[in-house]
C-alpha cells in the first residue's frame, strides 16, 4: 500500500529515475562530460580505470550516470553494467578519424546486447572545439547510425571543454524517456 | 519441419506490421505529427509541441490502428541529415511527406527533396501521403493549392493522396491514417515486402 502511494506521489510530482551508461573509446571525453553534467565545469581527468558514477538531476529526471573506462583491455567489463539501463550516451572523439572504425565496431557490438535492447541511444560527436573535427552528419555516416531501425537515436555536436551541446542532448534524452522511450 | 509450419503459421496469422516513414524538410512538423499519433492511438501522452526540439536522428512511434500495427520512423530533415533517409527506404511500406503549408518560401526546397525521394528505386510503389501541415495557422495554403504548386510528375503508378492537416491540433489526422492503412493493405509493395520477410524468416529459424 505504501508502495502504491509512493509510486503515485513520484509520478505526480516528478522524479523519474533513469540509469544511463556513458560509453566510448578511451580518450573520447566521457569523464569530462560526466563532470560537465554534474558540476558544470571542466575538471582535469586521468584515464578512467574502472568507473565513475554521479547523480544528475535534470528536467525532473534523476539521472544516474555511469562513466566506464574505455581502454581496450577493460571494454569487456562494460557488459557487467548493462542490466536495467534506460539509455546509452556514446561519446566519440570527432577529431580522431583514424579510430572511428573502431568506435563504430564497438558501438554496434553494444547495440547487439540483449540487455540493452530497450535502451535509447544518444551519440555525442565530441571535441568539436578541435580543428578537423567531423560534424554530426559525417559522424552519423562513419558510425553507420542508419543501421539502427528499432530504437530511437539522436546525435549532438558537443564540446565538453566549452560546455556546448551536452545539455541539448540531455533535453532530448529526458523528453524521449518521458514520452515512453524506444 | 516444425519451423516450416511455424513460419507458415506466422505468415498467415500474425498481425501485419507496417513501417511508415515520416519525411520532409526541417520545421515541417514531422515530430509533432509523430507525437500526435502517439497521443491519438496509444495510451502514451506524446510530447506537447512546445517541448519538441529539432530531430537529429530517428524517432520511433509504435501504434495500433484498424487492427494493424504501425511503426513510424521520423527522421531529421535538416539538409546534412537527409542523406540517411534512403537507408530506411527498403523496409518502408509507405511514406508520409510533411510540408509546412504556411511557409511558401520553402516550398521549392520541399518540392526538390520530395522529387528526390520519389525517384529512388528502393521506394518503388510505396504509397505516398502528402500532408499540407499547419492548417491551424492563418494563411496556410490548402492541399489542392499545394498539389498544384508541387506539380509532381512521378506519381502516375503510385497510390497517393494530398491532405490538409494540423499535427498541432490533430485535424484530419485520423482520416489520413485510415487511408494509409487501407492502401498499404492492398499495395503490391506490401506483398513484395511480406514475401521477402517470409522467405528470410523461414531461412532463419
Amino acid at each position: 500500500m505504501g508502495i502504491v502511494f509512493t509510486r503515485m506521489f513520484s509520478s505526480l510530482f516528478g522524479n523519474q529515475e533513469a540509469r544511463i551508461l556513458v560509453l566510448g573509446l578511451d580518450n573520447a571525453g566521457k569523464t569530462t562530460i560526466l563532470y560537465r553534467l554534474q558540476m558544470g565545469e571542466v575538471v582535469s581527468t586521468i584515464p578512467t580505470i574502472g568507473f565513475n558514477v554521479e547523480t544528475v538531476q535534470y528536467n525532473n529526471i534523476k539521472f544516474q550516470v555511469w562513466d566506464l573506462g574505455g581502454q581496450t583491455s577493460i571494454r569487456p567489463y562494460w557488459r557487467c553494467y548493462f542490466p536495467n539501463t534506460q539509455a546509452i550516451i556514446y561519446v566519440v572523439d570527432s577529431s580522431d578519424t583514424d579510430r572511428l572504425v573502431t568506435a563504430k565496431d564497438e558501438f554496434h557490438a553494444i547495440l547487439e546486447e540483449e540487455e540493452l535492447k530497450g535502451a535509447v541511444v544518444l551519440i555525442f560527436a565530441n571535441k568539436q572545439d578541435l580543428p578537423g573535427a567531423l560534424d554530426d552528419a559525417a559522424v552519423t555516416e562513419a558510425l553507420e547510425l542508419h543501421k539502427i531501425k528499432n530504437r530511437q537515436w539522436s546525435i549532438f555536436k558537443t564540446s565538453a571543454l566549452k560546455g556546448e551541446g551536452i545539455f541539448e542532448g540531455l533535453d532530448w534524452l529526458s523528453n524521449t524517456l518521458k514520452s515512453g522511450g524506444g | 519441419m516444425f519451423s516450416l509450419f511455424y513460419g507458415l503459421w506466422k505468415y498467415i496469422f500474425s498481425k501485419t506490421e507496417f513501417h511508415v516513414l515520416i519525411l520532409g524538410i526541417d520545421k515541417a512538423g514531422k515530430t509533432t505529427l509523430l507525437e500526435k499519433l502517439k497521443a491519438l492511438y496509444s495510451n502514451l501522452e506524446g510530447l506537447p509541441p512546445d517541448r519538441i526540439v529539432p530531430t537529429v536522428g530517428l524517432n520511433i512511434g509504435r501504434i495500433e490502428a484498424s487492427k494493424t500495427k504501425l511503426i513510424f520512423w521520423d527522421l531529421g530533415g535538416q539538409v546534412g541529415l537527409r542523406t540517411i533517409w534512403e537507408k530506411y527506404y527498403e523496409e518502408a511500406h509507405a511514406v508520409i511527406y510533411v510540408i509546412d503549408a504556411s511557409c511558401p518560401s520553402r516550398f521549392e526546397d520541399s518540392k526538390s527533396a520530395l522529387e528526390k525521394v520519389l525517384r529512388h528505386p528502393d521506394l518503388q510503389g510505396a504509397p505516398l501521403l502528402i500532408l499540407a501541415n499547419k492548417q491551424d495557422i492563418d494563411g496556410a495554403v490548402s492541399s489542392s493549392e499545394l498539389a498544384r504548386y508541387l506539380d509532381l510528375k512521378e506519381l502516375d503508378e503510385r497510390l497517393y493522396m494530398f491532405e490538409g492537416v494540423s499535427a498541432y491540433d490533430g485535424t484530419k489526422i485520423k482520416d489520413c491514417i485510415d487511408w494509409l492503412v487501407e492502401v498499404m493493405e492492398r499495395s503490391k509493395r506490401t506483398d513484395r515486402l511480406r514475401a521477402r520477410a517470409g522467405v528470410a524468416g523461414s531461412l532463419n529459424v
